[in-house]
């Protein structure tokens, strides 16, 4: 008689122990990625007459070396470009108008653990930037390191 | 029908396990009488004491129904005085855990070493706790990186994924329990117990450019450094003289 009553009761146990077992592990505190990942390259286009003046550039259209565009026929002073993680360079077409350039940025790529939910970021060190010259006149890094997008790195003088 | 036998099947295993292990334990018995007042008629009787014995088997069907967790615990308590007990548990556990951008599996053993506080009072021979408990927890595992992706934050480039597993051995955790629970005598000298804890991380190693999401004993790490437990045991008292 004592043993019918408690196996009842351990079969409510049992159920009230399968909700808690999936509401125990279903429970994600850390869900969503709010820090910040791997930065992109920021550029900034400046007037090569008047070096300290930016100078918005006319017609831009940006695109990865076989790849899609980034930016199609706008007219910009400033941009941040995504570098490939999984390459030690990436090579960026320019156009401008009918002028294209190339500019081949090279770097090494530092993996860094950022949170559960974020997982890895690349930082991007022994920045290297070379370009040709159709319409852009030189370029001037800022740093060789990417480490966020707080300032330019890269500046283009056209 | 399916579950029902998996339930029958893990009480005859524990009490397998409890038979075996208390044959052992018979030569190192001790053995207590207890007398108490009940109301105005002072009615002396005599409760059990002695070393409980037994297993959670709510971690091996947790390994049934979850293919990324396997555990096993065995758990044991020792009644010190009419409300207190000390007691332990110790395991091994190893979980995956995979996020968005990188699979990882800890395993490894634990120890939790604490007491009891009953404060149900039993009437007469009824042997029944609704307890308090606390516990120190510590755990040494491993924890192996399988794969990992880069968070490129963008979708022009294929991220592509790494998958040499690292591994990382020789981590330790350290956390404090508090836990309530219940156990029932539900026949003779046997009982089946279900608690649940609130646990504090105090310390946790972390694998080098990486960070511990599983802590066995702990369960998942999270930023708050808490967790939460739970568990649901069969134990087996081992048999006692009557006087």
């Amino acid at each position: 008689m004592k043993l019918h009553h408690h196996l009842k009761k351990m079969k409510k146990y049992s159920i009230v122990l399968s909700l808690i077992i999936l509401l125990t592990n279903g429970c994600e505190k850390d869900d969503f990625c709010i820090e910040e990942v791997t930065p992109n390259l920021i550029l900034r286009f400046c007037d090569v007459t008047n070096p300290s003046n930016t100078l918005a550039a006319d017609g831009l259209t940006i695109w990865p070396e076989g790849r899609d565009s980034i930016v199609v026929n706008q007219t910009l002073d400033s941009i941040a470009i995504p570098l490939d993680v999984n390459n030690e360079q990436t090579i960026y077409n320019f156009s401008s108008g009918a002028a294209i350039d190339q500019i081949t940025i090279y770097y090494t790529v530092n993996e860094i653990f950022v949170s559960r939910s974020c997982g890895y970021k690349a930082e991007f060190s022994n920045l290297l930037a070379i370009p040709t010259n159709s319409w852009i006149e030189y370029i001037e890094q800022l740093t060789t390191t990417v480490e966020d997008e707080s300032a330019a790195h890269i500046q283009i003088f056209h | 029908m399916n579950r029902q036998h998996i339930f029958k099947f893990f009480i005859s295993l524990a009490l397998v396990v409890c038979f075996v292990d208390g044959h052992a334990q018979q030569n190192n018995l001790i053995v207590k009488q207890d007398t108490i007042e009940v109301d105005k008629d002072p009615v002396p009787y005599k409760t059990n004491y002695g070393f409980r014995l037994g297993v959670d088997i709510s971690k091996p069907i947790r390994g049934l129904i979850q293919d990324f967790y396997s555990g096993f615990e065995i758990v044991g308590d020792y009644r010190i005085s009419r409300k207190w007990y000390a007691a332990a548990e110790i395991g091994t556990e190893k979980q995956n855990t995979i996020e968005d951008f990188t699979k990882s599996t800890a395993k490894g053993q634990y120890i939790r070493l604490g007491m009891n506080y009953n404060s149900y009072n039993n009437w007469l021979d009824m042997n029944n706790e609704v307890y308090l408990g606390f516990r120190y927890g510590f755990a040494l595992f491993e924890q192996t990186l399988n794969s990992y992706t880069i968070n490129s934050g963008n979708t022009f480039f294929d991220s592509i994924p790494n998958d040499i597993p690292q591994t990382v051995d020789g981590l330790t955790a350290h956390w404090t329990e508090i836990m309530v629970g219940i156990k029932a005598e539900i026949y003779n000298n046997i009982f089946v117990g279900i608690s649940g804890s609130y646990k504090i991380m105090m310390s946790v190693d972390d694998p080098t450019n990486f960070k511990t999401h599983f802590a066995p004993g702990f369960n998942r790490v999270y930023i708050s450094q808490t967790g939460f437990g739970f568990n649901y045991t069969v134990s087996y008292l081992i048999p006692f003289r009557k006087k």
